[in-house]
């Protein structure tokens, strides 16, 4: 090697250890600018002088105290609430939303293409409109304030069908042949549904799962609509809201970040676990539009 | 601008296409909406010589049918039933007498309504024996309103179902005539799981979208022509009644209450920042995620996993935690201001929700704190599947790294992702939750907010909507004008993009 | 075991396409017939409706005298193997093959007997516990057919099944198949673009182009009588060349010019285009590679011709050669019988001179691209 080469190599091999540094520099700075917030919330949960704003983050005096009277609070029903609406929606937004992307996938049928542009446009109206009349329906029909839950549940899985897209995409992965030589084979679409494509679906099952689990995990519009005050039937993001309001915030500050650790922890956990699905179901939902 | 040919075009040098794309992009306007008319037209009239190929084909079933037909046209399913579908025939003739029954029990009641919403308002009367005042309520407008659609969402059905029970009897007249067995009921049944195994999928999630969706979106289209808010809530406190455009013009006058601003103008202030933030949410967030997905996955960095997982747990935590506590870490007395004072950079708190400019611009910032994890996922599936050999060939052929960015990343993502921008660009237009968790609308807009309630400088229509409907008065006419403006305008964007778009990425083509 | 009758079929989509008219077939029991055709010809929709994988948008499809248009795949009682093999990922071999007897709930005992010995057959018996990602193309091949095979279905429809193996594969399995046929001994319908396949598997060929069906015939037939232009260049390697020459009627009968060049008809040709009553008119000569007789003088009747390119295959030359008008012709030259001096003489830009007997002679005519004789 030259030795006007060997200084180029030398040049290269330096800029590039130079960008390389830099990016270490910028991703960390970035971690930190993202995870700060989320260790202050923790931190703050430990606080026991609880004024709400104290100018420093690490607690002078340590203690549970925030999580003791979260448990002699509403803050346990709206768990419970929160809880229990998820996973009814999870079940149920699952069947809707895997039988709709399902048959828009593989079947072709005259008003399918209709249909999905039909769906396209009703997705331009903001859905809380909707909310205005859905109230007072549900509340003729008793299923709002203290009984918000089945009305929560009911609206969430009701209009379930029209988030498909993702799914669809991935079954549009999923090659036609196989489905046909099932067919060939004798299976009734029933089968094949049952037999070839749902063993086949693993992945994007769970993240439907996890996508509808975690949508009224955090929603706040609609329990907060349906829900219109009464703490009986709050869910966790409308019941910690309140305890943020002005009046409030003074008392409550603290609890509000015990709170919200105790929601984060099950979510993150389960995002943990299921992380691979996640990140399958969302980047392939991209590239299938 | 005239159209070139595409040889013409390759010969152009780089500013000069972009600038002949620009104008293109112009010229087409006028074309795309004249497409847009003649496609209108081109349905309508296509629908017009449906209804009149049906209307012909119901009148020839009559005529040349037999009397088991005949007779179908007024007892539904009797066909079916003579012919030994039994199965179908009931369901038809179920479905019949369900129908006449709503219809005389209550269908007509409610469509007689539908004209006036309510004749007899509720009434107040001193009862003398009781000495109080009693209250009596009488017609119901909502439900008049609400119950009239479903009616005419049922006589729909009606007449649907009324001439597939026509099609099958002339169906099976053919069937028969060439010799061949018709269905039995078992043989219906099992279909419901093979050939017709797409209708029992979509009934359900189907049912859900019609009754939860599109009813009460139809529903409040109509609210948009009559005066239902909080004093005429229908029944306990007034009737509510139609009162044709007056919402509409309320909206886009220009003459205001004393003291106030003009809706008109209120209304102007918050799209233009609603596309405002649209514009800046969606595209910071796809520029800077993207970035950071380039720098994680860049060959030689080490942790790769590491980094994305720490960005993508942040997308666990639900939003109204993080946005609520980042809300209040900004705040006049919170914690970064708290810190910084502290530290003697700053004597007075910075002004991030009390400032109109200092609350926008807050809002993109934490907007791009939210969305970038969930973006730098996307990118990340997207760059891995741009092929490595593209980049050596560019490499070979002398590209720089910012070459290889601007002539096959980026052409790469925008054409993967240009559906996605758009959805994007239109869930940003109606983004409740970033603005309402992190400012409430935040601050006051003195001028716009009327005794009805405040508008902020941060709120979107959506966040307008919401308040106005939950606000003292509750203004659901005036909520419902809204929401079909935010449709009007979400659509206009949408059909500028499905026509124009595609036309303009030929160059990007890769697949 | 069933005979396929298509009368007047149709496939029209939606958007008005029609991608096969009406198409007239009758397949005989235990026929092996082939479609074959280039890509968009309507060869895989006439099999995917045989199939029920698609609706017949007009005319009757009989198996075995039923009609059965509206029968759904799986009432049909037909096996197909598929191009991209479409076996089920998450199954075992075993599974995929036992897959359909599963699902006519035949008793575990049989299926085990009928997957064993389709395995043998196959020899494939030592990947039944494996999962189809762990075999080779040429393995999944085989279970695709054996999967195929325990059906014992009534007709056995094959999509291109050999189009994703490489080359070597290919022609081997090409010679299992042939042997596979001999054993079920069943009503084969096989698609293929690929005209090697056609004329080594089918007992009758179906040519098809654009949704129309050109020929139909035994393989003998359609290379040596072709009825069209098309039929005669899409059949045969290297493909037939095509001159342009004028038909003269002359007294002692017709006689192709070739540039001047004159070459007589025989009597079978003579008689024909007699009774057809055609005169004098511009046609396009056909002749195959490997029936030009090649002159290394000139002499009467030979036409002279510069050579291009100079291919050595082995036990043959194929020899590119322009005309002098510039139609471009190949010529299958046999190496064993010739000289050294012959060998060094076809090179570029060489003269050579080549003839054609009357009898490998196919004349078309340009208008109707159809051929005068046959047909």
């Amino acid at each position: 090697m030259s030795e006007s080469s060997m200084k180029r190599h030398m040049g290269l091999r330096a800029s590039r250890t130079l960008g390389n540094t830099l990016i270490y520099i910028l991703l960390i700075t970035i971690s930190a600018i993202w995870l700060i917030p989320f260790f202050c919330i923790v931190l703050q949960s430990f606080r026991v002088e609880s004024t709400w704003q104290v100018g420093y983050v690490m607690p002078k005096v340590w203690g549970l105290d925030n999580y003791r009277k979260l448990f002699s609070s509403d803050f346990t029903r709206w768990y419970t609430n929160t809880f229990i609406i998820s996973v009814f929606t999870a079940l149920f937004q699952t069947v809707i939303v895997l039988c709709m992307s399902y048959t828009l996938s593989r079947f072709r049928f005259k008003m399918r293409k209709p249909l999905m542009r039909f769906m396209l446009i009703l997705g331009f109206f903001p859905g809380m409109l909707t909310m205005i009349i859905l109230y007072r329906v549900l509340k003729d029909l008793g299923l709002t304030q203290a009984n918000a839950v089945p009305g929560l549940i009911l609206v969430y899985i009701a209009s379930s069908g029209m988030g498909y897209y993702v799914s669809k995409g991935f079954f549009d992965t999923i090659p036609k042949s196989l489905d046909e030589a099932a067919r060939v084979d004798g299976a009734t679409r029933f089968q094949v549904l049952k037999k070839i494509i749902l063993p086949l679906s693993k992945p994007i099952v769970i993240y439907t799962v996890l996508t509808a689990f975690m949508g009224p995990w955090g929603d706040y519009v609609f329990a907060r609509y349906i829900s219109f005050g009464a703490s009986a039937g709050m869910n966790v993001a409308v019941g910690l809201y309140n305890w943020l309001t002005p009046d409030q915030i003074n008392n409550n500050y603290t609890m509000f970040c015990a709170g919200g650790v105790l929601v984060a922890i099950p979510v993150t956990l389960l995002f943990l676990f299921l992380q691979k699905y996640y990140v399958e179901g969302v980047t392939g939902g991209a590239v299938k539009g | 601008m005239a159209q070139l040919s595409d040889l013409e075009y390759l010969k152009l040098s780089k500013g000069r296409r972009l600038g002949y794309k620009v104008g293109r992009f112009f010229a087409k306007i006028p074309q795309a909406t004249l497409n847009a008319f003649q496609r209108i037209g081109g349905a309508l009239k296509s629908g017009v010589t449906a209804i009149g190929r049906e209307a012909k084909d119901i009148v020839t079933t009559f005529v040349n049918g037999d009397w088991k037909t005949k007779l179908s046209y007024l007892v539904m399913g009797f066909g079916c039933l003579a012919r030994g579908q039994i199965l179908r025939g009931l369901l038809f003739l179920l479905f019949e007498i369900v129908f006449i029954g709503y219809m005389i029990l209550s269908g007509a009641y409610w469509l007689s309504m539908m004209p006036s919403l309510g004749k007899v308002g509720p009434t107040e009367t001193y009862d003398e024996i009781y000495d109080a005042y009693v209250h009596t309520y009488n017609d119901n407008s909502f439900q008049i309103l609400l119950y009239s659609v479903l009616t005419i969402f049922f006589i729909i059905a009606f007449i649907y179902t009324w001439r597939v029970n026509i099609r099958q009897n002339k169906e099976a007249e053919r069937i028969l005539a060439a010799g061949k067995r018709l269905k039995s009921s078992k043989e219906d049944l099992h279909s419901m799981v093979d050939e017709s195994f797409h209708k029992t999928l979509l009934s359900l999630p189907l049912t859900g979208i019609i009754i939860f969706t599109v009813l009460p979106l139809i529903f409040m289209i109509l609210v948009a022509f009559t005066n239902y808010d909080g004093a005429h809530d229908g029944y306990i406190s007034n009737l509510f009644h139609w009162v044709g455009l007056d919402n509409f013009n309320t909206l886009f006058s220009w003459k205001s209450a004393s003291g106030t601003q003009s809706y008109a103008a209120t209304f102007g202030e918050i799209l233009s920042w609603t596309l405002m933030w649209a514009f800046f949410a969606t595209f910071t967030n796809y520029f800077l995620g993207m970035f950071v997905a380039m720098a994680i996955n860049k060959k030689g960095i080490k942790g790769k996993k590491l980094w994305r997982t720490i960005l993508v747990m942040t997308i666990a935590i639900p939003q109204f935690i993080s946005l609520l506590y980042v809300s209040k870490m900004f705040a006049k007395d919170g914690i970064v201001n708290g810190a910084l004072m502290s530290l003697g950079w700053i004597d007075k708190a910075l002004p991030f929700w009390e400032d109109a400019t200092w609350a926008r611009v807050s809002v993109i910032l934490i907007n791009i704190w939210i969305g970038i994890p969930y973006l730098m996922l996307m990118a990340t599936g997207i760059l891995m599947n741009i092929p490595a050999d593209l980049y050596e060939s560019a490499r070979i052929d002398g590209a720089n790294p910012w070459q290889q960015y601007t002539k096959i990343t980026l052409p790469y993502m925008l054409f993967i992702t240009g559906p996605y921008l758009l959805t994007s660009f239109i869930g940003n237009i109606n983004n409740f939750n970033v603005i309402f968790l992190l400012t409430g609308g935040a601050p006051t807009n003195p001028a716009a907010s009327s005794a009805s309630g405040s508008v902020g400088y941060t709120d979107l229509l959506i966040t307008w909507l919401f308040k106005i409907s939950t606000g003292a008065e509750s203004k659901y006419y005036l909520a419902s004008v809204i929401g079909i403006m935010v449709f009007v305008v979400v659509s206009i964007i949408a059909l500028i993009v499905y026509n124009l778009l595609p036309s303009i990425k030929n160059e990007e083509d890769f697949q | 075991m069933a005979s396929v009758k298509l009368t007047d079929v149709k496939k029209i989509y939606d958007n008005k396409v029609t991608a096969v008219h009406d198409f007239n077939l009758e397949i005989a029991d235990k026929e092996f017939v082939v479609f074959v055709g280039p890509s968009g010809c309507g060869k895989s929709t006439t099999l995917r409706m045989i199939a029920g994988l698609e609706d017949i948008s007009e005319g009757t499809l009989e198996i075995d005298g039923e009609v059965v248009n509206d029968l759904q795949p799986k009432d049909r009682n037909i096996a197909m193997v598929f191009q991209n093999y479409a076996l089920y990922p998450h199954m075992t071999v075993y599974d995929n093959i036992a897959f359909s007897l599963r699902l006519k709930k035949m008793p575990e005992d049989e299926i085990y007997e009928r997957v064993t010995n389709a395995a043998q057959i196959l020899g494939i018996t030592e990947y039944l516990t494996r999962k189809p990602r762990a075999l080779s193309g040429g393995q999944r091949q085989r279970v695709a057919i054996g999967r195929a095979m325990v059906r014992n279905a009534k007709v056995f429809l094959m999509d291109e099944p050999l189009s994703n193996l490489d080359a070597k594969l290919r022609n081997q399995m090409r010679a299992e198949i042939i042997l596979l046929r001999q054993k079920l001994d069943t009503t084969f319908i096989y698609v293929t673009h690929d005209q090697t396949e056609a004329m080594t598997l089918g007992d009758r060929i179906v040519i098809m182009k654009d949704g129309f069906i050109e020929q139909v015939g035994t393989p003998q037939e359609v290379f040596d009588t072709p009825v069209n232009l098309f039929v005669a260049g899409f059949i045969g390697s290297p493909q037939m060349n095509f001159l342009k020459a004028n038909l003269e009627k002359a007294a002692g009968g017709y006689v192709v010019d070739i540039l001047g060049v004159k070459l007589p008809l025989n009597e079978e040709q003579n008689a024909v285009l007699e009774q057809k009553g055609i005169g004098s008119q511009e046609i396009i000569l056909g002749v195959r590679p490997e029936h030009t007789a090649v002159l290394f003088d000139n002499a009467e009747g030979a036409i002279e011709c510069t050579i291009d390119v100079n291919e050595m295959m082995g036990s043959e030359l194929h020899l590119h050669l322009s005309s002098q008008n510039n139609d471009k012709i190949i010529v299958r030259l046999p190496t064993v019988d010739l000289t050294k001096e012959q060998r060094e003489s076809l090179t570029f830009g060489n003269k050579l001179y080549i003839t054609f007997p009357a009898k490998v002679m196919h004349l078309f005519d340009p208008a109707t691209e159809k051929s005068l004789i046959d047909g």
